[in-house]
């Protein structure tokens, strides 16, 4: 933790950055904080309760973040994930940022818990994940971590869904989906939903219908998850933001399943990997066209 | 004397509306992909009520302002538009469990529907709703009903509050509405001569206590006179500007209309749940935007809750029920943001 406050301190104090983003403790738990002042580095921390993505405040839609200036941004590996997307697709310049490397032993769902790490509170996307600092990284910070052994198979649920036939997936998804107020939370929090005007505000034509009803929350859903494929970076922020408990990662993490699949292609820190959305391969399946 | 009605005469009286046809809408609990939670829902069977004290996770509002409504129907042939009306009957509902500061919510949200325009949709379902709302046993740290003048024994916006005691519940009666409710229901509540144990929720009461104090004349005074404050720039930055915590509060009232086609020439025009915190809520067609960032937005919802409706209508436009901070992903905390300013107000007491 030290280590992490003299780095932030050094950076605001030579001026590198004008702000840092990284994490402070509240009265429930940890949550996101904007540090402009040296003497405020000592509020920074970081342990298994710092879940949320900090890059979807790097989005270009974020104006008020973006009047800070320079910033450094304290980052996962998964979270460097988000950073690479957003330079892979334009809307972001390495050069303009500095990216505080943190090793990570795993962090829990949830914020606020009060538990320790361990199988019962691991988020699922730790299943798995090796704990090592992201190559993208301009330092490095903490002693490496070990990642708690997970509870059991991290696409479990999937597989489950997949079992069922199209007729009760549809049913559940319909129920699932029937709770959906249109808060668009999901798109909020998302990293890559950067866009500064949204498909689903657009009203003439009125692509997505903005009621929720059933047809309009399929419609919203299902179109943000198909506009996520080979593009989400697999936080799985949005489920956890859903005020109407909607298991939305089920969806991304099954088009990321068939992005791999078809195209070979997984989510990575790695900024030079082409994404599929935006590179053209000979060997592209193409059964589809006539 | 007071009235008691045991938890199987609750469930009886509970049978007997749902054999007469009425709407009956209760806590339920729910489990989705491991994640447990309870809802305001339609029940078929009095077991499916959960009246342990666990808070809905979207308030009650959902009963009279459903997220949409259909207003008319609309055919449209060569020029001439044809309008079909709305339903305006509403179907007789009962809610069983309701949370004292969602019961609350209801009366104050009442002043704004009836402000400059009568709105036929919230009173129709205000008319045929009847509220009994169960006082709280438990609470958690976002908790803030009594900051807001209300209590977690409060019987606003209740027709009856029914208070646990044991395995049955004490019966308040509060309004005409409620008189009726007993009056056919008389043989089940008893009159019972045990003397009262002592407020059932003051151990409740002081846990809420301690999470916020607020003078809300004093913060509302503040809140007038710092429109433009650095303040504002700081809180806002986390917020990610969604709409979740105007969704799950139980006094945002603001909707959207639209005209929604169902086919060629025919279509619906829906009111749908809106949310000042999204900056499509203020984009006007030129382009502009009067609330420029989160900050202007984020300012605008504290402005609306604690200093516009109360000196509009001497109501705060909250009931602390603390929703909004649980939903919140990213830690938004309204009570530590309340304290906040509520620190600058004591700090500025003698300038203003």
């Amino acid at each position: 933790m030290e280590e992490l406050r003299e780095l932030a301190k050094k950076l605001l104090q030579e001026k590198q950055v004008n702000a840092v983003v990284g994490y402070e403790c509240d009265r429930r738990g940890v949550r996101p904080a904007f540090v402009d002042d040296p003497a405020g580095c000592d509020r920074l921390v970081f342990d298994h309760r710092c879940v949320q993505n900090l890059p979807a405040y790097l989005s270009p839609r974020r104006t008020n973040v973006a009047g800070l200036g320079r910033l450094a941004v304290v980052v996962k590996q998964c979270d460097a994930r988000a950073v690479a997307g957003l330079i892979r697709e334009s809307q972001l310049k390495r050069e303009n940022l500095v990216l505080i490397g943190v090793r990570c032993g795993g962090v829990a769902a949830n914020p606020n818990e009060s538990r320790e790490l361990g199988a019962e509170t691991l988020a699922l996307r730790c299943y798995g994940c090796s704990g090592t600092e992201t190559a993208m990284a301009d330092y490095v910070v903490g002693e490496p971590k070990t990642v708690p052994a997970a509870g059991g198979d991290r696409d479990a649920r999937l597989a489950e869904i997949e079992k069922m036939s199209p007729e009760e997936r549809l049913a559940l998804w319909k129920e699932w989906l029937s709770r959906c107020t249109r808060c668009h939370a999901c798109r909020q929090v998302c990293p890559m939903c950067f866009c500064e005007r949204c498909v689903a505000e657009k009203t003439q034509p009125n692509w997505i219908e903005s009621s929720p009803h059933i047809q309009g929350n399929f419609s919203w859903n299902v179109t943000r998850a198909l506009h996520l494929a080979g593009r989400c970076v697999d936080c799985g922020e949005c489920e956890r933001a859903c005020p109407a408990q909607i298991p939305l990662g089920l969806l991304n993490r099954k088009l990321a399943k068939i992005m791999s699949a078809r195209y070979g292609f997984a989510v990575t820190d790695d900024p030079s990997t082409p994404a599929p959305i935006g590179s053209y391969r000979l060997d592209d399946g193409q059964e589809f066209i006539l | 004397m007071r009235r008691m009605l045991s938890r199987t005469d609750l469930d009886a009286l509970v049978r007997d509306l749902l054999g007469a046809g009425t709407r009956v809408i209760a806590p339920v609990r729910r489990k989705v992909q491991g994640r447990e939670f309870v809802e305001y829902a339609p029940v078929q069977n009095p077991e499916e009520i959960a009246l342990d004290g666990s808070q809905p996770v979207r308030p009650l509002k959902q009963v009279v302002f459903p997220p949409t409504e259909t207003l008319f129907n609309y055919k449209q042939d060569k020029g001439l538009v044809q309008i079909q009306e709305a339903p305006t009957t509403f179907s007789d509902t009962l809610v069983i469990g309701a949370r004292p500061c969602d019961a609350a919510a209801l009366e104050i949200v009442d002043r704004v529907m009836d402000w400059d325009y009568h709105d036929e949709f919230w009173f129709g379902h205000r008319q045929a709703t009847t509220v009994v709302a169960v006082a709280c046993t438990d609470s958690d740290e976002s908790c803030f009903c009594t900051a807001v003048g209300l209590s977690p024994e409060s019987t606003r916006g209740a027709d009856w509050l029914l208070i646990p005691a044991g395995s049955s519940f004490e019966v308040r009666v509060v309004t005409p509405k409620g008189e009726a409710l007993l009056e056919s229901n008389k043989s089940r509540c008893p009159e019972s001569d045990v003397p009262e144990a002592g407020k059932a929720s003051s151990a409740v009461e002081e846990k809420v206590r301690a999470n916020l104090a607020m003078n809300p004349a004093k913060l509302q005074e503040w809140l007038g006179a710092h429109f433009e404050h650095p303040l504002w720039q700081k809180i806002a930055l986390r917020c990610h500007g969604c709409g979740a915590c105007a969704f799950v509060c139980p006094t945002c009232h603001c909707f959207d209309i639209v005209d929604e086609l169902e086919g060629v020439g025919r279509g619906a025009r829906r009111r749908n749940w809106d949310a000042c915190q999204p900056a499509l809520f203020t984009l006007h067609g030129s382009g502009h935007n009067p609330r420029k960032d989160q900050s202007a937005r984020f300012r605008q919802r504290v402005m609306h809750k604690f200093s516009i409706y109360p000196s509009r209508f001497g109501e705060i436009l909250c009931t602390g029920c603390g929703r909004c901070i649980r939903v919140c992903a990213a830690g938004m905390d309204l009570i530590a943001i309340l304290a906040e300013i509520g620190q600058n107000a004591e700090e500025a007491g003698s300038t203003l």
